[in-house]
């Protein structure tokens, strides 16, 4: 089978805007490379532009044109491109140069034939356009007619090898794209940034080419680093803090529990740590590695209605509040199998890696007399001239007492605590205790409140 | 003759069928969204559709250092799903094992705000939490949120169909609201919850309601204390005594050895 080749090139426009709306890639043509890397495997970057070979997966498909179509879908494709074809890549580059083609269709159109083209699109001859000029040499055909010793007396090998490999007589290869394994990428700012949430707009652009990443490897990421590099000139630039190390780069990590391949979350995560970061000296370059990817199931779309999720999962939630708020801030429950209050139940943050061993024991019945508040530290009280406790007013004890017997392996000498529901006029029902020493005769009994019947 | 119709045949015409956020200034609205029963028959007959309304603001005021909520909302917390339920700045720690054991799992409770958090960042997390998909319900303690606030929080309620209370100080009695539906509540005699429905749709309640809202192992516990209650209010300082033979002994628990 004849080779036939694509070349895509980035327009200029594109290029400086990205798409509407968005930030923009920080490599925009090895992106597109990345994305064309699912059509073909032959796929190399030559001076600013990709040349494809596609004759080997044009069926696969369906066709030239259908292939041409899936390459260049407006949805998808991380960025619009436009193209140009021949039986060469360097034909193919050439007519991308003279007369780029945006539409499936224009496949179809009548191209330049390669006699025809201006030497000036050919990369070798760059070098002596004045030369050419100056023989009347304008096209490849009258290059191509000139004496071939001649030629490479004149111009070097080299203009020989380009022709040729031009015309299809010798063969082309060139230095393949490859999907790397770890995703890096670095981005030089148009201006110094001076704070850190300013560096989020370089950032998305560098996530904007993670997502392009991500699903040409069918991957979600799990930890990320972004990193920056301090202006050294800055005396402070050797500044250490959690953030910098003194050695003039900062870095920053973020991880989530859950692999994603949309970049949205990253985005809100890092803006969130981003905000509690201070920059000692501005900043030149970002850069942004992933440091954890795993392969992702496929998801399989459901037309109905209430399988559709309206918004964030709980595992986003969970992450973004903690990013903002400290990791202390986002406690989840655990029970545990212990008599004493204060040991029955664990709060943990779901980010730690301490995670209390979880009981398989329901809760004792008794549990639904215990109050739903329950003081993190017992309050102690006063009391009345009589003895009675004192809260906001005396409390009249309702029922009790329960002994619930403080010693265990892990504590000191042994408190018995006698607990007492008891009412206040103003707060409604209370839990309270007595502590009264064990063995020891206390001379004064000490009266706490810990809980509250919510 | 005049298209428009007599005022008579208006007024006889069923009203509830014309639109559902319209209804008789002495009959309680028809639902417009579903609701949630409170567990209370005699609270459920005088709220708008028989129950907590979802996918909108309902408003819990006490008096300061009253804290009646649990007792109201475990009910309706505990049957309105299986996913979290958010607690957003509360003011002391839940405890889990009391919830567990009157319906509310203990997995189920989820404590965002728990350390040191402005006004600020807890309406912040009260608005993330009700965007969840996974969430059932919120409860917020938010003592200083103004009502373009709970405006907020209301419509982003509305928005993802969740339940949404919002505890604050019955000093904000005052203040307008957007909540549909506004609720005073604090301890009453004899260890009873009373209920001041003080913004609902429907004719406004001049009388609280008194409340047992109690789970009924408590509620036996008291009453079996009862009469000695009667005979000393304040008990004398020596409650305990090692051959107690009244109806509940005190259990003594010591560690397994």
């Amino acid at each position: 089978m004849n080779p036939y080749w694509l070349a895509l090139g980035v327009p200029a426009s594109a290029a400086a805007a990205g798409r509407a709306g968005e930030g923009g890639l920080a490599a925009p043509l090895l992106a597109l490379g990345w994305w064309s890397l699912q059509f073909t495997p032959w796929v190399a970057q030559i001076e600013d532009a990709l040349v494809l070979e596609i004759s080997a997966s044009e069926r696969l498909f369906g066709g030239r044109q259908a292939l041409v179509q899936a390459l260049l879908d407006p949805v998808h494709a991380p960025l619009v491109a436009h193209f140009a074809h021949g039986a060469t890549a360097l034909l193919a580059l050439a007519r991308l140069r003279i007369a780029p083609l945006c539409t499936p269709q224009a496949l179809a159109a009548p191209v330049l034939a390669p006699d025809d083209l201006p030497v000036h699109t050919l990369a070798a001859a760059q070098a002596h356009l004045a030369t050419l000029e100056r023989l009347g040499c304008r096209t490849w055909g009258q290059l191509r007619a000139l004496p071939r010793g001649g030629v490479a007396r004149r111009f070097g090998a080299g203009m020989l090898g380009a022709l040729d490999q031009a015309y299809g007589t010798a063969p082309e290869t060139y230095a393949w794209l490859r999907l790397p394994e770890v995703f890096e990428a670095s981005l030089e700012l148009a201006a110094q940034v001076e704070s850190a949430p300013a560096l989020l707009f370089g950032a998305r652009r560098l996530l904007a080419q993670l997502q392009v990443w991500l699903r040409a490897r069918q991957h979600g990421v799990q930890a990320l680093e972004l990193r920056w590099q301090l202006d050294a000139r800055r005396a402070n630039a050797q500044h250490h803090d959690a953030h910098h190390s003194g050695t003039g780069i900062g870095r920053l990590e973020i991880r989530t529990a859950q692999a994603t391949p949309d970049p949205r979350h990253l985005e809100r995560l890092l803006a969130e740590r981003l905000a509690h970061v201070s920059l000692p000296a501005p900043v030149l370059v970002l850069a942004l590695r992933s440091l954890q990817t795993c392969a992702l199931p496929g998801q399989s779309q459901s037309l109905l209605p209430e399988t559709l999720h309206t918004g964030d999962s709980l595992q986003q939630l969970l992450e973004r509040v903690a990013a903002r708020l400290g990791p202390a801030s986002v406690l989840l429950a655990q029970l545990q199998s212990d008599h004493r209050p204060e040991c029955m139940q664990h709060w943990h943050s779901p980010a730690s890696a301490q995670r209390p061993i979880p009981t398989r024991d329901a809760p004792p019945a008794a549990a639904a007399l215990y109050p739903s508040w329950l003081l993190a530290a017992p309050q102690g009280l006063g009391l009345t001239p009589d003895g009675a406790p004192l809260w906001h007013g005396p409390l009249a004890l309702l029922a009790g007492p329960q002994r619930l017997e403080q010693q265990a392996w892990d504590t000191g000498p042994g408190v018995q605590r006698d607990y007492y529901i008891a009412h206040s006029q103003a707060h409604g029902l209370l839990w309270v205790y007595c502590e009264r020493l064990a063995g020891a005769q206390a001379p004064q009994p000490q009266w706490y409140l810990h809980g509250v019947f919510g | 003759m005049s298209a428009l119709p007599h005022l008579s045949d208006l007024a006889a015409a069923p009203l509830d069928s014309l639109r559902a956020d319209v209804w008789r200034a002495a009959s309680l609205a028809p639902a417009c969204a579903e609701t949630v029963p409170t567990g209370e028959a005699l609270l459920d007959a005088q709220l708008p559709g028989g129950g907590w309304p979802r996918g909108a603001l309902t408003e819990l005021l006490q008096d300061p250092g009253v804290h009646a909520e649990w007792r109201l909302l475990l009910p309706a917390l505990a049957q309105c799903g299986t996913g979290p339920v958010a607690l957003v700045a509360a003011p002391h720690r839940p405890f889990a094992p009391a919830l567990q054991a009157q319906g509310l799992d203990a997995q189920r409770l989820l404590w965002l705000c728990a350390a040191n958090a402005s006004a600020a960042d807890a309406l912040w997390a009260s608005e993330q939490a009700l965007r969840c998909a996974a969430i059932d319900a919120v409860l917020a303690w938010l003592p200083q949120a103004r009502p373009e606030q709970l405006r907020r929080l209301h419509s982003a309620a509305a928005e993802h169909h969740k339940l949404l209370f919002v505890v604050r100080d019955a000093r904000a009695q005052a203040q307008a609201s957007p909540a549909v539906l506004r609720l005073h509540i604090g301890p009453d005699a004899d260890a009873a919850l009373r209920v001041h429905i003080v913004k609902r749709r429907g004719p406004a309640l001049q009388t609280p309601l008194r409340l047992a809202a109690r789970p009924a192992v408590l509620l036996r516990l008291l009453a079996a204390h009862a009469p000695l209650q009667a005979l000393s209010p304040v008990p004398a300082l020596q409650p305990v005594r090692q051959h107690h033979t009244g109806p509940a002994a005190p259990p003594v628990r010591r560690f397994a050895a």
